[in-house]
């Protein structure tokens, strides 16, 4: 929405008076949708910033740390002070310098596992939405019967099997949760195909290659992209279940595992809470600032945000002076 | 009959304004003025967006917050707009109705629509139980829907039947006025017919005064004693159907009726070139001149009074102004 | 190891098959009838460490989990519902603002440092006990009275519950805002108040009648899926259910017993989605097949 646009629509579609209109919501174009996110949702700015932060310490964090992260410098679970304002976990490492490694190995396994979810799904639905017909029958079936398997036990049994190493996590998550893209990209890709311009394309003998990668994709993308930002949310949050449950890498610290470690080094009973806490406050608010960004970009695609008939307010009334009667 | 009724419905100098999520507003109705006699059929014509839906709702006080209303809405010599919804609201659906646009969405897809029907009898204790029921019954046969049907859910009904019972709905409370907003589009021309013969029945045998707001013309000829033309939100001109084709005064009801060239029945579209004005600033001269095919020396710059043609007609255009054509020449 | 594992998957994915082919055909398929009664009647096999029947490890667990998760989603159905209504109804208003942060929050929140945050900061303060599933002291002197006995249950239930049901909360408190506001939007909301219906009717005989549908449907659809969330929580608290079952049984690697568990959460989900489909159709006088 915004008022350097024509109030009429291409189509030659009227856009006047209504509410509706008034709220910006005419016939979808999309300036920056990103942009359009931020106008309509101030909270993903929050969601970005947080999620910059992070990501910033995650790329640049580890190689500002002198030494590794887990050498003992103090007491095992040593309380928080001013040399080590976020206390010492059950090793007697610094919990600062664990929570930047542990943003790194996290994050990194959040977006690559999002990524492998996003290429399945996304070619997945991209080829059902496309080809249509016993292509897209046979996919959603398959799709189907994925869903009905209970995402976290198989996670968590996959893991256990074969869970050892980061690579295989990251490939097992995305393995899991391709699904929800799949059906969104074969939403869109549904009607994107039916629009004009991509069916004038075709009469005029677009072969597939070229209408899906000019085409199709390219109205797709962003909406893959929105999705992709929750996938990590997901990704992260898969992550934390299975290295809490001891199924993760042994040798890489991530924040899922510095909970699990501090849980098996029995900071209940040490009551050591910052142990636990921070870790903890770190996935928190990664997930909470990709899932409002991720949202707010979903709604800016998809705005659903129709004029509600019912609110607490009401209209006003004004009273007019008395204009003088026109010349 | 007395020659001069006292109006129903007297709407003054209506504005009314939506805040632009940006910031500013947009001016959605300008100025409206008119007059409903009892019994009368008026019709309320133009492109979409120009303010007749907003118009109307403003008289229920159906509007969203971001709406500011100002003027003065007359029901039987009362004024009703003063204080808002407070003002309005004992009045609406008791003395004036509506039956929406899309009658299709209009009911809650997962209540019987007769419950729906006696819902605000219930509300406004025109009647309960037992009472109400059968008074659904006879308010659903009046429109042409076997009483029985009550039971039904929405979706069970035709698209042609769902409008005759949104009608029903709206004549729930006995209102005196009734505000139609497009009660025929989307429907077939046949379903279209019978509606608008509903509607002329009623109004002739309950004494109703209706408010139809439509921009297919031929509905219009065919329903509405008088008709008021709309454009850019302001009323551009108003008379008695028959002259207003044979004769307009305005180069936009010209054009307009000129676009439909057979009136009988004929479904079309109406094409003026170029598009109407945005209403989010100032107008500044007459909001038709740059579409008009008469506009001359003050239109650009001078916005046309409203002027009195006799005989309860009007118009707002430069031409029918005899001081300014004067200037001209 | 690889082909007893091979022959695990294999077996619940036709376990699967025939489950859904049962629930989609007609009753009197009976072949697939005997074959499931057979799975069914315990030939689900024998536990690798026990060396008793499968179910019998399996039952006591379910025992346990099942009035645990019932406390924990009733908790969030309830304040989930009431929650999303009122921030839709009062959109953008802090309130509405306010449930939103907090729901996101929770909803984000790994439930197991969830748990383990509660237990620190709300336990202690209130004398919860910490883990099993009742206390070992309790049987020491006499045998507990039925009150004793559930009363201390009850208190060794409530922290996994209200663990489960602040993450689940949140989780509904959204779907039921998003449902809520789609459903205002509508034009029969418009109606309503042409009508002169009240805000607070409308809300909750139009509007909530209305978002019920995919309300229920989401929800139904989400309890399926539960039992494999409460692992982590269960863990944490050393509850002794499903979930800590399973873990159990991965680190003993007691195949058949993970086969078992798997199948009946994969019946678990199955069994939900038809109550959803059920509901839906109770719910929505449009569909009628």
């Amino acid at each position: 929405m915004s008022l350097d646009q024509p109030l009429q629509s291409a189509e030659g579609l009227e856009l006047g008076t209504t509410p509706e209109d008034a709220a910006g919501l005419g016939s979808g174009r999309r300036p920056s949708f990103i942009r359009q996110a931020v106008i309509t949702q101030p909270q993903a700015i929050v969601g970005l910033a947080v999620l910059g932060f992070f990501v910033l310490v995650a790329l640049v964090g580890p190689a500002l740390l002198s030494q590794d992260p887990k050498t003992k410098v103090g007491p095992v679970f040593g309380h928080p002070s001013a040399e080590w304002p976020l206390g010492l976990d059950g090793g007697g490492a610094n919990m600062i310098p664990l929570l930047i490694a542990g943003a790194r190995v996290s994050l990194e396994v959040g977006f690559l596992a999002a990524l492998v979810a996003m290429f399945i799904g996304g070619s997945v639905g991209l080829a059902s939405g496309f080809f249509g017909g016993r292509i897209d029958t046979v996919l959603m079936r398959f799709t189907d019967y994925i869903l009905v398997i209970p995402d976290i036990p198989l996670m968590v049994m996959a893991a256990a099997l074969f869970g050892r190493s980061l690579r295989n996590i990251i490939i097992i998550i995305g393995i899991i949760y391709w699904t929800s893209t799949a059906r969104l990209i074969r939403a869109q890709v549904l009607s994107v195909r039916e629009r004009v311009y991509v069916k004038r394309s075709r009469s005029l003998g677009a072969g597939n290659n070229r209408l899906i990668f000019k085409h199709i994709l390219p109205q797709v993308a962003p909406l893959l992209i929105a999705n992709m930002v929750l996938m990590v949310a997901l990704a992260i949050f898969a992550e934390t279940f299975i290295a809490f449950l001891g199924l993760g890498d042994p040798s890489a610290i991530s924040w899922g595992k510095l909970i699990e470690n501090a849980f098996t080094d029995h900071a209940v009973l040490n009551d050591a809470w910052w142990a636990i806490l921070w870790p903890g406050v770190c996935v928190t608010l990664v997930i909470l600032a990709c899932t409002m960004v991720g949202q707010s970009m979903e709604d800016a695609l998809n705005p659903r945000l129709r004029v509600g008939h019912l609110s607490v307010n009401r209209f006003r009334v004004r009273v007019l002076p008395r204009k003088p009667p026109k010349p | 009959m007395s020659a001069v009724a006292q109006p129903i419905l007297r709407v003054e100098d209506l504005h009314i304004w939506f805040d632009l999520a940006g910031g500013g507003e947009l001016h959605a109705v300008q100025g409206v003025t008119f007059e409903l006699k009892p019994g009368e059929r008026m019709g309320l014509v133009g492109e979409s967006g120009c303010g007749k839906t907003t118009t109307i709702l403003g008289i229920m006080g159906l509007l969203p917050p971001s709406a500011s209303i100002a003027g003065r809405i007359e029901l039987e010599g009362e004024e009703i707009l003063a204080k808002g919804e407070e003002s309005i609201a004992p009045h609406r659906w008791n003395d004036i109705a509506m039956v929406f646009q899309g009658a299709m969405n209009a009911f809650n897809p997962v209540q019987r629509i007769g419950d729906q029907i006696a819902e605000p009898m219930e509300l406004h204790g025109t009647a309960t139980g037992k009472t109400a029921k059968a008074q659904v019954r006879e308010l659903l046969e009046l429109v042409g829907i076997a009483g029985s049907r009550a039971d039904r859910y929405p979706h069970e009904f035709s698209g042609g039947m769902r409008q005759r019972a949104a009608i029903a709905l709206a004549l729930a409370c006995q209102p005196k006025v009734l505000l139609a907003d497009e009660p025929t589009t989307a429907l077939d021309v046949m379903v279209q017919a019978q509606i608008l013969e509903l509607l002329l029945r009623l109004t002739r045998d309950l004494g109703l005064s209706l408010i139809l707001v439509t921009h297919d013309l031929p509905v219009v000829a065919q329903l509405c004693d008088r008709a008021a033309v709309m454009y850019a939100g302001e009323i551009v001109e108003m008379g008695d159907t028959q002259t207003l084709y044979h004769d307009p005064r305005h180069p936009y009801t010209r054009m307009l009726f000129a676009a439909t060239p057979d009136l009988l029945g004929d479904d079309d579209v109406l094409s003026i070139p170029g598009a109407p004005p945005r209403l989010d600033h100032e107008i500044v001269g007459c909001p038709f001149q740059p579409r008009c095919d008469s506009a001359f020396e003050p239109c650009p710059t001078v916005h046309p009074r409203r002027i009195e043609l006799g005989a309860g007609r009007e118009a707002m255009c430069h031409l029918n102004d005899p001081t300014a054509t004067e200037a001209v020449s | 190891m690889i082909k007893r594992v091979l022959f695990a998957l294999v077996t619940v994915w036709v376990a699967i098959t025939l489950n859904f082919l049962l629930f989609r055909t007609l009753p009197g398929n009976a072949v697939s009838a005997l074959y499931v009664e057979d799975l069914a009647h315990g030939n689900l096999g024998n536990s690798l460490t026990t060396e008793g029947p499968v179910w019998d490890e399996i039952k006591p667990a379910l025992k346990n989990t099942l009035p645990m998760i019932m406390l924990g989603t009733g908790f969030s159905i309830i304040f989930g519902i009431l929650a999303g209504v009122i921030a839709s109804w009062r959109r953008g208003t802090w309130v509405d603002r306010g449930n939103m942060w907090v729901s996101l929050a929770f909803y984000s929140m790994p439930p197991q440092w969830l748990g383990l945050m509660l237990f620190f900061f709300v336990a202690t303060a209130v004398g919860l006990p910490q883990s099993g599933l009742s206390s070992p002291d309790l049987g020491v002197l006499s045998e507990p009275s039925f009150a004793a006995y559930w009363s201390d249950r009850l208190q060794h239930m409530i922290l996994p519950a209200l663990t489960l049901g602040l993450v689940l909360y949140g989780d509904y408190t959204l779907i039921v805002r998003s449902a809520m506001l789609e459903t205002l939007g509508e034009d029969y909301v418009l109606t309503a108040r042409a009508k002169g219906l009240s805000n607070w009717s409308i809300v909750w005989k139009h509007g909530l009648r209305n978002a019920l549908l995919p309300i229920v449907t989401l929800v139904a659809l989400s309890l399926g899926f539960i039992i494999g969330g409460t692992f982590t929580i269960e863990y944490v608290f050393s509850y002794p259910g499903v979930g800590y079952e399973t873990v159990q049984a991965i680190d003993r690697r007691d195949y058949p017993v993970l086969q078992g568990i798997f199948l009946l959460l994969t019946m678990s989900v199955i069994l939900f989605n038809l109550i959803a489909d059920l509901l839906y159709f109770k719910l929505d006088p449009r569909v009628t097949s």
